[in-house]
């Protein structure tokens, strides 16, 4: 029995439809056209106890639809979510004392309170025990440095700040699951470092299982083992980080600089994937062809002023797959939810 | 758990110290304006109605005491402020009832500003402007039943508007529509009983009279004996259905919820 168990999950929104001009914007004063928007189709999957998992896609892909109804927020249209075998939008009350919530985009604190008086707000609301919230807020405050702004208004804390308080807030009550909204966005590589290594503890010490929405790949590469891919609304792809990049790892990338004249620039053993002017990005499988022989190979004809090689990065392993499509990677033990992209 | 929000707001209010003066004024002027017009009205003329110049002083002043204390809970406004930004479906991320917890801040930032500000300064005025009150305590306890069955009533029917703002773009009309009941058939600025017949039918079978207009009445004497029995009881059974009504909108709300972002 798994801990988090999604099945075809459906979720649409009705868009009002504009009507053109002075006669439609009478006439939808009468009857208004309304269109269907998919936001989430057939999604499901499961999480067990103790897992990091991240769901990733590019914007409007679907993500923060499918994170809002698995808290409960939004009701799904049709399909079958459990979160500890609770129906989240049904006792919408029961789930939020088993989850923690952050949204990088707003935050859930008391704006005019001081930080320290939302903490306290929350613990009266969860009813959480003195001692264990001592216990937490010591624990917090030592690894996310919240001391320095405690007594700080919410709505005067920079990002960085708020976001650290944030997710203390979030799991004050030790919940089971912690669902992170794009918990990264808008901050500096420091924050962004910080953040990351607090996830990690919190996910390896306490055993709280995360969910972890983001488009920036190097959160997921550093933080999870389990990647769920989801574009338009659709998942893509679900399994091991490890296996994506194993299946892309082959592959390299040789950027060079050359000299004179390369209009007509090929060479055998690799594709030409881009072209600046005279700085070409060479795609190669390194079993079939090594780097040495790539350059061998262009130096019989070319100048070369300047090289790099660089691993796939998953962006653009994503960009893979949705060109090719995933059937190519049915493979082991990574589960396809749906290859008729 | 509900009451830490009535202490947060409280504490709350207390910080804003700038914001309760400016309504201390604004209620005030407000009082001097309809204390001028009504004396206008008046003059040269003992009584109007059967009802008193110094009764309908009284009547007034204890109408803006209790829209001052109305005024300082969440304004209409501010619900579908919350609602369009989507702060409300934070707030279902907790263990508790929205519409509940709303009330319970109500109450804090109410009371801060009733022991801060309308109770000294109406004590003050009504020894000073001596409008003719001749209370019993019995009936005081009943005007106050009354005041706190009007508060929630008032609650209720702004919360419900408020929630308006789940099915609407553009709320402007909502809150039109809400002022405009409230100024007018709720007996606020005039009572009832100077409506024209039918407009005084028609205010009678609407909810918004049990806000201000029974208690006002009460505290004035003009409702008397049996009266006031019949007028509580309407009371409850309006802030019944007004509860009812809200509790329903709510529910389906909260399952329309949309909010911005992929």
């Amino acid at each position: 029995m798994s801990l988090i168990e999604v099945n075809h999950l459906y979720k649409e929104f009705q868009v009002a439809k504009r009507q053109a001009g002075l006669w439609g914007a009478l006439r939808s004063l009468l009857r208004r056209e309304y269109l269907t928007k998919t936001a989430v189709r057939d999604v499901s999957f499961a999480v067990n106890q103790g897992e990091m998992v991240g769901y990733v896609g590019p914007n409007g892909a679907g993500k923060s639809t499918t994170i809002k109804m698995l808290t409960g927020i939004l009701v799904p249209t049709s399909g079958e979510i459990r979160v500890n075998n609770l129906i989240p939008y049904k006792e919408r009350q029961k789930n939020a004392r088993q989850i923690g919530v952050v949204f990088g985009q707003r935050t859930q604190l008391w704006w005019d309170l001081p930080t320290i008086e939302s903490f306290e707000l929350l613990k009266q609301v969860f009813q959480i025990p003195d001692h264990r919230y001592k216990q937490n807020m010591a624990t917090f405050a030592d690894i996310l440095g919240l001391d320095e702004f405690l007594n700080t208004p919410v709505r005067q804390l920079s990002l960085g700040q708020r976001m650290r308080a944030d997710i203390a807030a979030s799991l004050l009550h030790d919940p089971l699951i912690l669902f992170l909204d794009e918990p990264t966005i808008g901050l500096d590589v420091l924050a962004k470092e910080r953040m990351r290594q607090f996830i990690t503890e919190i996910n390896r010490e306490r055993g709280v299982t995360v969910i972890l929405t983001t488009h920036d790949m190097s959160d997921i590469e550093k933080l999870c083992r389990r990647m769920i891919l989801i574009d338009n609304g659709q998942v893509m792809y679900d399994g091991e980080l490890v296996l994506i990049k194993d299946l892309f790892g082959k592959e390299r990338v040789l950027i060079v600089d050359l000299e004179g004249e390369t209009d007509s620039f090929s060479v055998a053993g690799a594709q030409l994937v881009k072209e600046e002017g005279n700085r070409k990005w060479l795609r190669f499988n390194r079993e079939l062809t090594t780097a040495s022989q790539l350059i061998n190979r262009i130096s019989e004809k070319y100048e070369i002023k300047d090289l790099t090689i660089k691993d796939t990065e998953i962006e653009e392993m994503i960009r893979h797959i949705y060109e090719k499509g995933l059937a190519v990677y049915e493979m082991n033990s990574c589960r396809i939810e749906n290859n008729k992209f | 758990m509900y009451w830490e929000f009535s202490r947060k707001s409280f504490q709350r209010s207390a910080a804003y110290r700038f914001d309760v003066w400016t309504r201390i004024a604004g209620n005030i002027m407000f009082l001097f304006m309809w204390g001028f017009i009504w004396y206008a009205l008046y003059y040269g003329k003992e009584t109007v109605g059967g009802v008193s110049f110094q009764a309908m002083l009284g009547y007034i002043m204890i109408s803006q005491a209790l829209q001052g204390i109305h005024g300082a809970g969440a304004q209409l406004w501010e619900i579908q402020e919350r609602v369009r930004t989507g702060d409300i479906a934070m707030e279902m991320l907790r263990p508790y009832d929205y519409t509940t917890r709303m009330l319970f801040s109500d109450l804090g930032s109410i009371f801060f500003y009733f022991i801060t500000a309308v109770l000294p300064l109406y004590t003050v005025l009504f020894l000073v402007l001596k409008p003719s009150v001749s209370l019993t305590l019995a009936q005081m306890g009943l005007f106050i039943v009354s005041a706190v069955l009007g508060f929630l009533i008032r609650f209720c029917i702004e919360m419900t508007f408020g929630l308006f703002t789940f099915w609407l773009i553009e709320t402007g009309g909502v809150e039109d529509v809400f002022y405009f009941s409230i100024s007018l058939f709720s007996g606020s600025l005039v009572p009832l009983w100077f409506f024209p017949g039918w407009l005084e039918q028609v205010a009678h079978y609407l909810p918004f009279q049990a806000i201000f207009f029974v208690p006002n009445s009460i505290f004035v004497g003009q409702l008397k004996g049996p009266d006031i029995f019949n007028a509580l009881l309407g009371q409850a059974i309006w802030l019944l259905l007004c509860f009812v009504i809200l509790r329903l909108v709510w529910h389906r709300a909260s399952m329309k919820i949309v909010i911005q972002g992929g």
